[in-house]
C-alpha cells in the first residue's frame, strides 16, 4: 500500500477510540468513514463495535440519573452533623 | 466480630446514586426521592448501634428506604381515602368503556417497563461498583451525566487521550459485567 492511502486505514485500537467516540456523538465525518471502512475488514472490531452500541442503547434504556452535587453536599453536611451529635 | 461496618462519612459517595435510582421509579417524583433519602440516611444514623454487620451497609441502607417508601404510600393514601369514592365509572354515558380501558391499559403497561428499566439502571450501578472508582466517576460523568470532554478533563485534571483510555476501559469492562448478569 502507498504511503498516500494510509491515512484512511485506522489500526484496531485507534479504530476503538473512534467507535469509543462515536458513541457519544463526538467522531466527525471523517473520522466515522474511516471506522466503516476499518470494520469493513475486520470481524475483532465488528464484534467490538455492536457490544459497544448496546451498552449504549442500554445506557439510554435504563434512564439512569445521578443525584445533583448541591444536594450530596447537603447530605454529607446532614450526615456529619447527626453524627457528631450521636457520638457527644 | 462482622464482616460488614458501617462508614456514615462515605454513604453519600458511595450509596447516593443507587438509592436515587431505586427510589425515582417507585416514588416518581423527585422532591420526594430525595427527602426519603435524606430521611434514610438519618434513620440510618439513629440506629446504627442495631447493625448486626449481616448484610452488608448497601443492603441494609435498602431496607430502610424500603419502609420509608411504604411510609411514604401509607401517608398519602390515608390523605386520599375520600378521593377514591369519587372515581367516576359511575357514571352512565360511559358505562362499559371500563373494562376496555383496564384490559389496554397503555400506562399501566409503560409503568411495567419503567420498573424493569429500572432495575436494568440498578444492575449497570452495581457492575460500576466493581470497576475502579475514578474510572466509574469519570464514566459517569460522562455518559449519564452527559458532561463535556473538556469539562471533565478540567475536573479531574486529566487529557483527552487520558480521557477516551478510561472511557474505553470502563466501558469494556461494564459490557463484560452486563453480560454476566443481565443479558
Amino acid at each position: 500500500m502507498g504511503k498516500k492511502a494510509k491515512f484512511l486505514f485506522f489500526n484496531c485500537s485507534e479504530a476503538a477510540t473512534c467507535c469509543d467516540k462515536a458513541q457519544y456523538e463526538e467522531a466527525n465525518l471523517f473520522e466515522k468513514a474511516k471506522l466503516m471502512l476499518h470494520l469493513a475488514f475486520c470481524k475483532t472490531c465488528r464484534k467490538f463495535s455492536a457490544r459497544n452500541s448496546r451498552l449504549t442503547h442500554l445506557m439510554k434504556e435504563s434512564k439512569l440519573e445521578t443525584c445533583p452535587e448541591e444536594k450530596k453536599k447537603q447530605w454529607r453536611e446532614e450526615i456529619k452533623k447527626e453524627f457528631a451529635e450521636e457520638r457527644s | 466480630m462482622s464482616a460488614n461496618t458501617l462508614d456514615p462519612n462515605k454513604w453519600v459517595d458511595k450509596y447516593s446514586d443507587y438509592l436515587f435510582n431505586y427510589t425515582i421509579v417507585r416514588v416518581n417524583n423527585r422532591e420526594v426521592a430525595n427527602d426519603l433519602i435524606s430521611e434514610t440516611f438519618l434513620a440510618g444514623l439513629k440506629s446504627a448501634k442495631n447493625f448486626k454487620g449481616e448484610a452488608s451497609e448497601r443492603t441494609w441502607l435498602i431496607s430502610i428506604l424500603k419502609r420509608k417508601i411504604i411510609d411514604y404510600y401509607r401517608k398519602i393514601n390515608s390523605r386520599k381515602g375520600k378521593a377514591e369514592v369519587k372515581i367516576n365509572y359511575s357514571d352512565d354515558y360511559n358505562e362499559g368503556e371500563w373494562l376496555e380501558e383496564q384490559v389496554a391499559d397503555q400506562f399501566d403497561r409503560t409503568a411495567e417497563d419503567e420498573m424493569e428499566n429500572n432495575e436494568l439502571g440498578l444492575a449497570i450501578l452495581d457492575c460500576l461498583d466493581s470497576i475502579n472508582e475514578k474510572h466509574a466517576e469519570i464514566f459517569k460523568r460522562k455518559t449519564i451525566d452527559g458532561a463535556d470532554t473538556e469539562a471533565i478533563c478540567n475536573e479531574f485534571n486529566i487529557t483527552p487521550s487520558n480521557l477516551w483510555v478510561i472511557i474505553h476501559r470502563a466501558r469494556t469492562a461494564l459490557a463484560a459485567c452486563l453480560e454476566k448478569n443481565w443479558f
